[in-house]
């Protein structure tokens, strides 16, 4: 029927079905160019935000580690617990925890703890690459969430509300930082071929300006949507010039009217976005040592597109987005990537395999450019795993405490903050919330939480809502 | 006293080597600092408490001030607008102590307490915070323990369930007890049941917790239980004074503009009396007079149609539309098309969809992953369009919407008929906010709330112009509604939003009530096919194995096609509601003082609420509701037809004359033209709320039909165009470009209502609706998930419901662009649209380079696309564009006839991106 050829046939095909597609709708909200809506619009001065004080970083990279790691199995060791492992476990019911006591023993770890690095945190076996950067990692354990379910848990990390609706925190940092390169958006989520449980809200500008919704990269094919031209560029250079001849007469016809002006130079941007993205996501120019530190080379296809977002997620963040979220694949039929109710071994064994080596080169690399100080790496999932479980080889949701670490931007390396109790139940020194850590963030950003606002619904909306404390004690 | 002047001393100390030894004697000094603070007959108070209320708190709470209706200076005893302030022996149940000790009062500026001064607040309350002169704190009540059975028994021992035969709701069915005898023996805890079932940890059983959505029982909540068995059970102490009573507003608060009935002042005279086309035009022209401006040329008839029909009906006119105004020679041939617009059945498409906006529709729940699809909402997206086309009254509307169920009798058998089904269906309305509570480990109280404060939120900003939901935690900080406001209007809703009585958010919605004859023709249907499968299965039992197996196809197929039995997702009265309290802080843990169902005070005197009473003989409901809508559409409300008014002229102009539609309070946009906003109102409410009456109304004005060229004089004086001296220049919203596009290009299907359109997710995420045969119907039929909008609209600014959307944002992103450019959509539907465009030009395949043909085609497609004709330079500017593009196909190596066709849909292309089409002069 079309005469051309589809730009749509031949994109992304999995290799493996799988339980959620990745939309695209919007992926590329964010591409914004910063101008347009702004001179369209007339709306509030709000793209160039300036941070409220100086500080370290300049950006931040989220690993999100979707479907909950095991805290008890990876920085957060319990001796009381393997020594209890098996026994029948008993706790006070916790509104926070979905399981019951009835039937449930505690599991020790499955893997075994070393300590590491010149501070001497322990870190398992599972991660040998990271425990390798443990010097630059501040871990904390005792953070804290609101419900045991993956949708409610993903949003409230995200966008500080566990009921969809707000903006996600890349966006609000985009919001907040506004961009520094106004060929590209400011938040960016490269993605790894699944979208995390709370769907596209995660990522979502909300009723915040359009131009701060993350724009997806994906992994394999096409990076971004719709920027392969559907001609070839000759072609496309003629039809862009017709149509700015056309639109330049009508614009003459209306006067000085801002709003054709601006639909003008948005068609000049995406002509430049179809060559300057499809670069940015190209890491071929790449030395071989910096494709091999990241393990671009392994031969697992999952291993491999992991590595290329981690690699993509250092050159974007040259370029100057504000913040880069990465995604994990989920290799096989299961509610999300981490999400281990059974096969707990074999399966964190694989995530690790996929992750571990990428997350790790991504801060040596950074900071062998001299990156990471200006730049906040973010490792966290939406939960924890519970220290007991049904059988012997899975855990289940687990929000009373959990550890996530922080590294470069102004955070404080080699140490551990916060604690769980003896069995890894609930969070009994410092606990946090991930109010806090968003404070936090934003703080090694500049921007003060409750001074980022935007009205809405007859409010000034904030990423923290009413809560939220800068944990002073994580800062260098 | 030795032990009273301990505390002092470590409480102040500041040295940093003593802090642990300090928290340790702390713990220690309390219970002695208590015991002493309790002796002492207010001494305490006297010494430290009162000087701290002194120094930090009095000149906003004497009763002077009284700020929040709280007196600290001699009524401390009775707390302030949201109920008391100190609860005696529970700190952390005192509304007070929990402001001071989160730095939220006295407010910063103001200076705080210290933290020796919190510890002995905290010392005061935790010892029963006695007061001298013999004044007590009303000791705990029944009412504060209703609202705790209530959270955390009465899910099985209450309204639905009584299990063991046990009731928890009253003082008097405690008493009463169930099969094992009374739960309480007043001024006994030891010996009450219900304590040591609670103390044993047999109740709540741990195990069923999740199941009824319920979490257990704080130790500060058992605590409080066992005060008020000890203290003998006592009943609350009546003070209906303080009842719905909230702070005094000042006369500024009183007359400000919103809060007064809308007055009609005569239109202003004007200057230019040659370009009045209705009393709207004098009272533009009189501000734009004033500083020196007047309106825009009139916009040329040809603009002015397609304006009109996109307006009207989110389509543009064909060419022999647009043809057939343009040569009617008479006057009023505007006039004349604006009322057939009106009757076009895509008027309510169109202005329907601003409706569904303002109330967030969607099909699915959302706020959960999996985003549930709510397979009857359509029918509310149908009652609102037909309510559109049949101009229903904007009084009648909203009265449905809030209390259809409340309208006429529709229980018991009777006899539907297809107004009182259109009722029920209308309370849809109250069932469209993301609701989560279709789970149970999603539905506890505080998900319920969430449900509610999106419904007040909705009903506050598309109905009401005010941010009522502001005052969820606390007084409103700006507009004179306080929290008790809040909470007076969500009890009106308590008959069917009761946070303790609650219908899940899938399948316990659901009627199956519909008009008779629909149900009627339901049953008929059913009949028929069952005796038909009865037919079938007859057959089957004598027939051979081969026939049998056909016959079984047959048998599958004939099952497949029984319709499922109609039903509507609706909202209706329970009949039962559970008293409301205001929630301190908004944390449904701290219930404060008990309300009843009312208005805001603010409303209250002038305009009360008429008289709550069931709506018919024998009727389960309250008729709260009822009486809420019929407040909300009484003549003399002072915002339900400025908000609307307001609405239907944002629509028109892009700009509402309030610029914050949603909110009309002190922190809104003050009107651009308060006379004019005010003459529309009453207008609106004079015409019988007619919608399309006011539609007729603006349009017909010079103002709505003025050009949206920009003058010189206009940029200086006017430059966002707020004084309205110009029409504005607006791009399409993302229905009417996706629905324009498949128009020009012949494939929009004229197909209305029903089951929203299924939706393909591809592999890689692009959401598209599918096609009915190779058609598509217009963009509101389709499946609008929360999590899957279709990719274009959603592109074009189509908008989160969060819960609902009273401004569309109009960005100008680069995904638009690429999307247009790139997009496989609108790729394949340019290639559709030359071939149309062909056929209006009756030529045909192979095309030839003929300039005289080309010229053809490029006026057919300009005719079709952006209803005008090229003028002789656009036309040049086209056969240059279209032979440059044919040379680079040829220079691919296309063959002559080819690439004459390839560069033809690519110019056809380019004119769907272009400003021209996306946008509406």
């Amino acid at each position: 029927m079309s005469a051309e050829t589809s730009p749509t046939t031949g994109r992304l095909r999995h290799s493996l079905a799988r339980p959620h597609t990745v939309p695209r709708r919007s992926l590329l909200q964010g591409l914004s160019c910063g101008f347009g809506w702004l001179a369209f619009q007339g709306l509030q001065a709000a793209a160039d935000q300036q941070p409220h004080f100086s500080a370290p970083a300049k950006r931040v990279i989220f690993l999100f580690m979707d479907g909950g790691v095991s805290h008890v199995d990876t920085f957060d060791p319990k001796p009381e617990l393997d020594r209890l492992s098996g026994q029948p476990a008993k706790w006070r019911p916790d509104v926070r925890s979905q399981a019951i006591s009835a039937g449930r023993r505690w599991l020790g770890s499955l893997w075994k703890f070393r300590q590491r690095g010149q501070c001497g945190l322990p870190v398992s076996d599972l991660f040998p690459h990271q425990a390798h950067m443990i010097d630059r990692l501040c871990v904390i354990r005792s953070l804290t969430g609101e419900t045991p379910l993956h949708g409610a848990q993903s949003l409230l990390l995200h966008t500080g509300r566990s009921i969809a609706a707000a903006p996600s925190i890349g966006s609000w940092v985009s919001y907040g930082l506004g961009r520094e390169n106004e060929n590209l958006p400011g938040y960016v989520v490269l993605n790894n071929d699944w979208i995390p449980n709370g769907g596209f809200q995660n990522f979502s500008s909300s009723f915040l300006p359009a131009a701060h919704e993350a724009a997806m990269v994906r992994a394999a094919g096409t990076p971004v949507d719709n920027i392969q031209p559907a001609v070839a560029p000759e072609l496309q250079q003629l039809r862009l010039k017709f149509l700015r001849n056309m639109d330049g007469k009508f614009a003459a016809q209306q006067g000085t009217a801002a709003g054709i002006e601006s639909a003008i130079r948005n068609y000049e941007t995406a002509a430049r976005m179809q060559t300057l993205v499809p670069d940015l996501c190209d890491v071929s120019g790449e030395t071989q040592a910096t494709q091999s530190l990241y393990g671009v080379d392994r031969d697992d296809s999952f291993d491999k597109l992991y590595a290329l977002q981690c690699l993509r997620a250092r050159r974007l963040a040259e370029a100057g987005v504000r913040f880069i979220e990465i995604t994990c694949p989920n290799t096989h039929a299961n509610n999300s990537p981490w999400d281990q109710h059974g096969d707990l071994r074999r399966r964190h064994t694989e995530n690790a395999r996929i992750t571990d080596q990428p997350v790790a080169a991504l801060l040596a690399d950074l900071e062998q450019r001299g990156m990471l100080d200006e730049t906040l790496v973010v490792w966290a999932g939406e939960m924890g795993r519970t220290p007991h479980s049904g059988g012997t080889d899975g855990r289940d949701h687990h929000v009373s405490g959990y550890t996530i670490w922080m590294a470069g931007g102004g955070i404080r390396g080699g140490m551990s903050f916060g604690e769980t109790d003896e069995m890894g139940m609930s969070a009994v020194a410092s606990p946090l919330d991930i109010h806090d850590i968003h404070a936090t963030i934003l703080h090694q950003l500049g921007i003060h939480h409750e001074q980022l606002t935007w009205r809405f619904g007859g409010r000034e909306m904030r990423l923290t809502d009413v809560h939220g404390n800068v944990v002073k004690e994580i800062l260098s | 006293m030795t032990a009273k002047l301990v505390p002092r001393r470590i409480f102040t100390t500041k040295s940093p080597t003593l802090k642990p030894l300090v928290n340790l004697l702390r713990l220690l000094c309390l219970t002695t600092a208590a015991m002493a603070a309790a002796a002492d007959d207010g001494r305490y108070f006297q010494q430290e408490i009162g000087p701290l209320f002194q120094r930090h708190c009095m000149e906003c709470h004497d009763r002077e001030t009284h700020e929040g209706g709280l007196n600290l200076q001699d009524q401390i005893t009775r707390g302030g607008d949201s109920g008391p302030v100190i609860v005696p022996g529970h700190a952390d149940q005192s509304l007070l102590f929990e402001l001071v000790s989160h730095a939220e009062m006295p407010p910063p500026e103001s200076g705080q307490l210290d933290a020796a001064e919190i510890e002995k607040l905290q010392t005061w309350i935790s010892a029963g915070a006695a007061l001298p002169n013999g004044q007590t704190f009303p000791s705990v009540t029944a009412d504060r323990i209703q609202a705790l059975l209530l959270l955390r028994c009465a899910v099985c021992h209450g309204a639905t369930r009584q299990e063991g035969g046990l009731d928890l709701r009253t003082t008097e069915s405690i008493l009463r007890g169930g099969k094992s005898g009374p739960a309480a023996v007043p001024g006994n805890p030891d010996e009450s049941l219900l304590l040591q079932k609670i103390a044993s940890g047999e109740m709540a059983p741990a195990r069923r917790l999740v199941e009824v959505s319920i979490k257990p029982i704080t130790d500060a909540e058992t605590a409080l239980l066992t005060d008020w068995i000890a203290a003998g059970m006592p009943a609350p102490v009546a003070d209906r004074s303080r009842e719905n009573s909230d702070s005094e507003y000042t006369a500024t608060e009183q007359s400000f503009w919103a809060f007064q009935t809308p007055q009609q002042a005569p239109p202003p005279s004007v200057n230019t009396t040659a370009r009045v086309q209705t009393p709207i035009d004098k009272f533009v022209l009189q501000r734009l007079e004033q500083v020196g401006l007047s309106l825009a040329e009139p916009a040329p008839p040809d603009v002015l149609v397609r304006r009109l029909y996109i307006d009207l009906t989110g389509l543009p006119p064909t060419w022999d539309q647009l043809q057939d105004v343009l040569q009617d020679p008479a006057d009023d041939r505007i006039s004349k098309l604006i009322d057939r617009l009106l009757e076009s059945p895509h008027y309510g498409v169109r202005w329907g969809r601003y409706w569904l906006d303002a109330a967030g529709y969607a099909d699915s729940e959302g706020a959960q992953n999996e985003d549930r699809v709510r397979p009857r909402m359509w029918r509310y997206r149908d009652y609102v369009i037909r309510s559109f086309n049949s101009d229903k009254p904007y009084d009648r509307f909203l009265q449905e919407q809030l209390a259809g169920d409340e309208l006429a009798p529709w229980q018991d058998g009777v006899e539907i008929d297809a107004a009182t089904a259109d009722n029920l269906v209308a309370t849809g309305f109250l069932r469209l906010t993301p609701d989560r509570t279709f789970a149970n480990i999603t539905a506890f109280v505080p998900d319920r709330l969430e449900v509610i404060a999106d419904e007040m939120q909705v009903l506050g900003s598309a109905v009401m112009g005010l941010t009522v939901g502001c005052a969820r935690c606390h007084n409103h900080k700006f507009d004179p509604i306080s929290q008790a406001d809040y909470y007076k209007l969500s009890a009106i809703f308590k008959d069917a939003f009761d946070e303790h009585d609650w219908l899940k958010s899938q399948g316990e919605r659901t009627l199956a009530v519909v008009s008779t004859a629909e149900r009627k023709q339901w049953e008929q249907q059913k009949q028929t096919l069952e005796s038909r499968l009865a037919e079938l299965q007859a057959q089957q039992q004598q027939a051979d194995e081969e026939t049998r197996k056909s016959l079984q196809q047959q048998i599958d197929a004939a099952k497949g096609a029984i319709p499922p039995e109609p039903q509507i997702r609706a909202l209706w009265s329970r009949g039962r509601p559970s008293p409301t309290w205001v929630l301190l802080r908004g944390n449904y843990l701290t219930p404060g003082k008990r309300v009843q169902p009312d208005v805001p005070t603010i409303f209250a005197e002038r305009y009360p609420l008429p008289q709550i009473a069931p709506p018919w003989q024998g009727a389960e409901s309250t008729g709260r509701r009822l009486a809420f809508a019929r407040w909300l559409t009484s003549d003399q409300h002072p915002l339900t037809a400025r908000v609307m008014v307001n609405r239907i002229w944002m629509h028109h102009f892009g700009r509402g004359l309030v610029d914050t539609p949603a909110n009309f309070g002190v922190t809104g946009s003050p009107p651009s033209h308060p006379l004019l906003l005010d003459w529309l109102a009453v207008e609106f409410v004079r015409s019988g709320w007619s919608i399309k009456s006011l539609h007729r109304l603006i349009l017909n004005s010079a103002v709505w039909q003025q050009s949206s060229a920009v003058s010189q004089q206009s940029q200086e004086l006017d430059p966002a165009g707020l004084l309205l001296s110009r029409a504005p220049l607006r791009r399409l919203d993302a229905e009417s470009l996706r629905d324009s596009l498949l128009f020009v290009s012949g494939a929009l299907s004229e197909q209305m209502y029903g089951p929203a359109d299924p939706l393909d997710v591809r592999a890689d995420g692009l959401v598209t609706v599918r096609a009915t045969g190779d058609q598509w119907r217009r963009s509101i039929f389709a499946m609008m998930r929360r999590t899957q909008i279709p990719s274009l609209l959603e592109t074009f600014d189509y908008p989160q419901m969060g819960p609902n959307c009273l401004q569309r944002s109009e960005s100008t992103v680069a995904p638009q662009a690429l999307q247009l450019l790139n997009g496989g959509e609108v790729h394949r539907l340019s290639a559709r649209l030359a071939a149309v465009v062909l056929q209006d030009c009756q030529q045909s395949m192979p095309l030839t380079d003929d300039a005289d043909l080309r010229k053809q085609r490029i006026i057919a497609v300009c005719r079709r696309c952006l209803s005008r004709q090229p003028g002789k330079q656009e036309l040049h500017l086209f056969l240059q564009g279209l032979q440059e593009l044919a040379n680079q196909w040829r220079q691919t190596g296309e063959t002559a006839e080819r690439a004459e066709q390839l560069a033809f849909a690519n110019l056809c292309h380019a004119i769907l991106n272009s400003a021209s089409f996306v946008m509406v002069e």
